[in-house]
């Protein structure tokens, strides 16, 4: 008893749920390949390393395989996804015992976004993210997510309450306090470096 | 640089983070498939006994072992040996947990009821086909999630009882494909199996001490399927729909019966 979507026209998550809920695995593969950047980049923000990361993604997509059943029909799926595998990603940090400091990088060989700009411009861009990214570092894991949540992956108030498992007031909150925090780690490594 | 970051400047940092951060390197569905089916085969053949008669076969154990030290004092002394080596023997020799615990319990089915055979068709999506040997069966259930229809046959004049109370036959049929192969290898070690030929294919004819067995979905994922009458059953396949026949009858009445499906 198979629906398929209309030709051409990208299956709702709340379709392709549904019918991974009812054995169809193909369905699930797709919002595995839809969100499987999206999962990664919240491990990644945990774990620190692509590797681990990944790793943790895939675990998270299984763990959300296995706990379908339980998804609440008519709930956005990508919070709850994210939830699943930040988890995973914790559990992973904890089990490796390692610091909670991690070794979050990026790439910086990467000009597209910076074309634009004067060499000047573009090499002040690059120390800035240099020092954001050494203070993102220095932050506690729940303050590193919500920041993530909002300005890596672009979810929503809403989205990030149900990934953060918190109530919908708070997200604001808890966000300008990491971002408050954020800033005191940076400027604290300005003024030690200048 | 000596300079705090205003707002704007430390989200554009952020931002530009974000569109840095590394993607995945290829398409993680197929890793995130094998380990999906790794734990669904583990989960599937961690339970060899029925997780309901795991407490009677504990506590017969347990009374067994406690009966044995009474009668044998000397034995105390050696009670290490007794829960190794021993413990096994016994076990093996007294303790055969009845296979039909269910016997006056009231049978039931999971599913929604079907008036009719055309109604269950209608529901299941694919047409369901009775054996008309068996006559109209007394009860029709339709699973949801897998699709599959289970056809209940009351008692049958000439059929003997099955295990289930009240039960002569159950005809289950599902979309899947059969594979001789695995259904083999997964019936578990008291199950005789023997190829017979039916409407001009094959089936398969399980008998001795049926459990389980496998077969493909429609999205080619290995299923597992649990037999309720651990009897004697009969497999096939006609146009991608697997058919099951389970009834306390020989090989020669079970394919007779099968080949009245229309």
């Amino acid at each position: 008893m198979r629906t398929d979507s209309l030709e051409g026209r990208p299956a709702e998550d709340a379709v392709l749920v549904e019918r991974a809920q009812h054995g169809d695995t193909d369905a699930y593969g797709e919002l595995v390949r839809r969100y499987q950047a999206l999962a990664t980049r919240t491990a990644y923000v945990i774990t620190g390393t692509s590797a681990e990361a990944e790793d943790a993604a895939q675990d998270g997509f299984t763990k959300a395989y296995f706990a379908l059943d339980r998804f609440r029909t008519g709930a956005p799926f990508r919070p709850w996804l994210l939830r699943i595998v930040a988890n995973e990603a914790k559990n992973r940090r904890k089990a490796l015992g390692r610091r909670p400091t991690v070794d979050l990088s990026v790439a910086e060989d990467r000009p597209s976004g910076d074309t634009a700009l004067s060499p000047e411009a573009a090499a002040l861009a690059g120390e800035r993210r240099e020092l954001v990214l050494g203070a993102l570092r220095k932050l506690r894991e729940e303050d590193r997510l919500v920041i993530a949540y909002r300005y890596f992956m672009d979810l929503s108030e809403a989205e990030m309450a149900d990934a953060l498992g918190v109530a919908r007031g708070t997200v604001k909150s808890r966000l300008s306090r990491a971002l408050v925090r954020l800033r005191e780690v940076a400027s604290g490594e300005v003024t030690r470096d200048g | 640089m000596g300079k705090t970051l205003s707002d704007r400047e430390l989200e554009q940092a952020l931002t530009e983070i974000g569109e840095r951060l590394p993607q995945p390197t290829r398409d993680m569905w197929p890793a995130v498939r094998e380990r999906i089916d790794k734990r669904r085969a583990r989960s599937w053949w961690a339970p060899v006994v029925p997780r309901g008669l795991l407490a009677p076969i504990a506590a017969t154990l347990a009374v067994l072992l406690v009966v044995a030290l009474a009668l044998t004092p000397d034995l105390v002394a050696r009670a290490a040996e007794i829960l190794g080596l021993r413990g096994i023997q016994i076990f093996r020799v007294t303790a055969t947990p009845s296979p039909a615990p269910t016997t006056g319990a009231v049978v039931t089915f999971t599913g929604q009821r079907a008036a009719s055979v055309e109604e269950a068709s209608r529901v299941a999506g694919f047409p369901v086909r009775a054996p008309t040997a068996l006559g109209t069966p007394d009860e029709i259930y339709v699973d949801a999630a897998p699709v599959r229809i289970t056809l209940v046959y009351r008692s049958r004049q000439g059929m003997p009882a099955t295990a289930l109370p009240g039960i002569s036959a159950l005809v289950v049929e599902f979309r899947g494909r059969l594979d001789q192969a695995v259904v083999g290898k997964t019936a578990g070690p008291e199950t005789h199996l023997e190829s017979v030929p039916l409407n001009g294919g094959v089936a398969t004819w399980l008998s001795g001490q049926p459990h389980q067995f496998s077969y493909f979905d429609p999205n080619g994922n290995f299923q597992a399927e649990t037999l309720r009458l651990a009897g004697n059953t009969l497999l096939w396949e006609a146009g991608g729909i697997t058919y099951r026949l389970e009834a306390q009858v020989t090989k020669e009445e079970a394919v007779r019966i099968a080949s009245t499906i229309p």
